[in-house]
């Protein structure tokens, strides 16, 4: 922990009502300001639950969630307004062009037209689809579409922005595209949380990360000292060493 | 407000680019209101312009046949073919053939029996008033049988209609020749015009009242049927488009990523809503203006827009919302496009057979007849019915909003607990 905590997640659980089994259990994370946090885990570890749980779509089952602005903590529509959520899936429409769909998703976030309207063109810049913003986003290609996709969840300058597997499919470039800009805008302030399978690029971008298995948080803290602990190089060794080499479905 | 106007835009973008919803929606109901308005224009004609083809062939060696044949065509029901050449043993394949429904035969001995019926009637009456007559015996001849031929397609009640229009004239002829021979046996010879007057011509009169609120004397025909019915479909239609964005936008997660927005899931839907009521009032201003200006040029009736328009206004509106609704039931429950196109179309082409736009309930079993009360396209059928022939009246128009309101409230809460299981709402 660096800065003042933004999200503190207090023995959260989930339970869905056809499972079984717990889908988190007693999850508790603090997260602090400006910080880029990685949840890692093999597939249905819990980490898009607990998103889904911090990003409002689904309510947990118990424990308590506290966002915090300068301090204080901030709810309902304020809490909306400040976080910013770039799903797995491309959650947009197809049969509309970036400008129509950033006009769209802006305006829901309360952004006025004239803000909005610089925004969105500063997006399209800076994502390199300018040449592309009149054109329907459903004969883009895969790098495009995860671009589209983290402009719509960034166009209102979120504080807190959650990203679900944000390069998983695209090329080389376009991740690098992605990465290099949520970097830029970490650096003014943002705090990121990020899901990911690549763990070459989880270990350049996080600076802290919590590694969830079986719904629960089994190693937590900064990468460097994480992997000290556990003697390893890296933070695929660590992964493999923490939750093991089973497959995973 | 701009959060208004730009969800109320983000629904008109995706509607103007649905381009085969689009047409379904719109070239649809008019190709459908032309194609099915041309065919059943000849089926109305026969049953409202009193003109019913009407194949007679006449083998009787006396008068009273053609006096039949004449009260038949002064009567302007009937378009009369006459063909006495046909022998009658030929008179099936002859009605086949012409494309006629009804052949009437006129027996030779038709005037014989007839007049042998009359000269017994006379005889009866003249002995019981004890009054002499000639005794010189005529010939007997038997009453005669008319043969009626009808085309199996057409209607029981249809023929009974007929049939029962060729008795009565044939009580005019037989009255009249029992008068005529009455006054005959009596030497009253050509003084039976008065008592003809006052037993034949001087009947009971039965004057016919149109049950509209406002006299309208307005008869359904085909625009009048096809216009409203086929609009009505195409409204309902919009479930191909409307149903499946919804599916689409619940499947990628468009609708889970608003609700991490700080707006209500309320503002889409009535988004969607408005939209999709505002197609439906362009799909009406459409097909009726086709009924108004495009159809008489083509030879067929002339769509008659009803007097009370506000009344008119509030039912385009109310079909409009069950169509919408149901559009949306179906969207927020199929898992796939395919499902929600498949299932909307084949239950709309359903709703619209049970529901009287196919063909009319009227001619429907009583069964049927009571199914279709459970079809929202018949109730919004009902609706321009009556407007368009009742004269609008509210008290009647009341059922049609209970029954209406009742499916919209079922449609939106069926809609709301699918999303809330689904955790959008």
């Amino acid at each position: 922990m660096t800065g003042p905590v933004c999200i503190e997640i207090q023995n959260v659980s989930k339970k869905y009502k056809s499972a079984q089994e717990n889908s988190l259990t007693d999850v508790s994370l603090n997260i602090a300001m400006s910080d880029i946090f990685g949840l890692l885990g093999p597939n249905g570890a819990g980490k898009t639950t607990l998103i889904s749980i911090l990003c409002g779509i689904i309510p947990q089952s118990s424990g308590t969630i506290n966002f915090y602005h300068e301090n204080q903590p901030v709810s309902g529509q304020e809490r909306k307004s400040r976080i910013g959520f770039v799903p797995q899936e491309y959650a947009f429409y197809q049969e509309l062009t970036p400008r129509q769909n950033l006009d769209y998703f802006g305006a829901m976030y309360n952004l006025a037209k004239i803000d909005l309207e610089t925004r969105r063109e500063h997006l399209l810049e800076i994502l390199g689809l300018s040449k592309f913003a009149d054109k329907k986003v459903g004969s883009f290609s895969g790098g495009m579409k995860r671009r589209v996709n983290l402009a719509i969840g960034i166009i209102h300058e979120p504080d807190i922005l959650f990203l679900d597997e944000p390069t998983v499919g695209v090329d080389v470039q376009s991740r690098n595209a992605i990465i290099r800009y949520l970097r830029e805008i970490n650096s003014t302030g943002t705090t990121i949380i990020y899901t990911s399978h690549h763990m070459s690029e989880a270990e350049e971008f996080c600076k802290h990360i919590a590694l969830i298995d079986h719904g629960r948080v089994i190693a937590k803290g900064d990468l460097t000292a994480l992997r000290n602990e556990h003697e390893v190089s890296n933070l695929q060794s660590l992964f493999i060493k923490l939750t093991g080499e089973e497959y995973r479905d | 407000m701009f959060k208004i106007f730009s969800s109320l835009r983000k629904e008109y973008l995706l509607l103007i680019n649905d381009k085969v919803g689009l047409a379904l929606m719109f070239l649809m109901p008019l190709l459908l209101v032309f194609i099915i308005t041309i065919i059943q224009d000849s089926a109305y004609k026969m049953v409202n312009e009193n003109q019913i083809p009407l194949l007679v062939v006449n083998h009787d060696a006396g008068e009273e046949g053609e006096k039949l044949v004449a009260l038949l065509t002064k009567s302007g029901l009937f378009k009369i073919d006459s063909q006495d050449a046909v022998p009658e043993k030929s008179l099936k394949s002859e009605l086949l053939s012409r494309g006629k429904l009804i052949g009437l035969y006129i027996p030779q001995t038709f005037s014989a029996g007839l007049e042998s019926n009359a000269s017994d009637v006379s005889n009866i009456l003249i002995d019981d008033l004890g009054l002499e007559r000639d005794s010189v015996s005529t010939r007997k001849v038997s009453m005669p049988t008319l043969s009626f031929y009808n085309d199996p397609v057409l209607q029981e009640n249809y023929s009974y209609s007929v049939m029962g229009i060729i008795q009565s004239y044939m009580s005019v002829i037989e009255n009249s020749l029992m008068i005529d021979r009455m006054y005959a046996t009596m030497d009253l010879g050509g003084q039976s015009e008065k008592l003809k007057d006052k037993m034949i011509s001087n009947r009971v009169k039965i004057n016919q009242i149109v049950a509209s609120n406002n006299n309208s004397t307005a008869i359904p025909n085909s625009t009048q049927h096809n216009v409203p019915a086929w609009t009505i479909f195409a409204m309902f239609f919009m479930v191909v488009s409307l149903g499946s964005n919804i599916v689409k936008e619940r499947v990628n997660g468009s609708f889970l990523r608003l609700k991490t927005m700080p707006t209500t899931f309320m503002l889409v839907m009535f988004s969607k809503m408005a939209i999709y009521v505002i197609v439906a009032v362009f799909q009406v201003a459409l097909t009726f203006s086709m009924g108004i200006w495009i159809l008489p040029e083509l030879g067929l009736p002339k769509l008659t827009i009803p007097s009370n328009l506000f009344a008119f206004g509030c039912v385009i509106l109310i079909s409009s919302m069950a169509a919408v609704s149901y559009a949306l039931m179906i969207g927020a429950y199929a898992r796939t496009e395919q499902q929600a196109n498949g299932f909307g179309a084949i239950s709309i082409i359903i709703f619209g057979a049970i529901g009287g736009i196919l063909v009319p309930t009227f001619v429907m079993p009583g069964f049927m007849q009571f199914v279709s009360n459970f079809s929202p396209l018949h109730w919004c059928l009902e609706g321009f019915y009556i407007l368009f022939l009742k004269g609008g009246s509210w008290q009647e128009l009341k059922n049609v909003f209970a029954f209406l309101g009742i499916f919209i409230l079922i449609c939106q809460l069926g809609t709301y607990f699918k999303l809330r299981m689904e955790r959008i709402i």
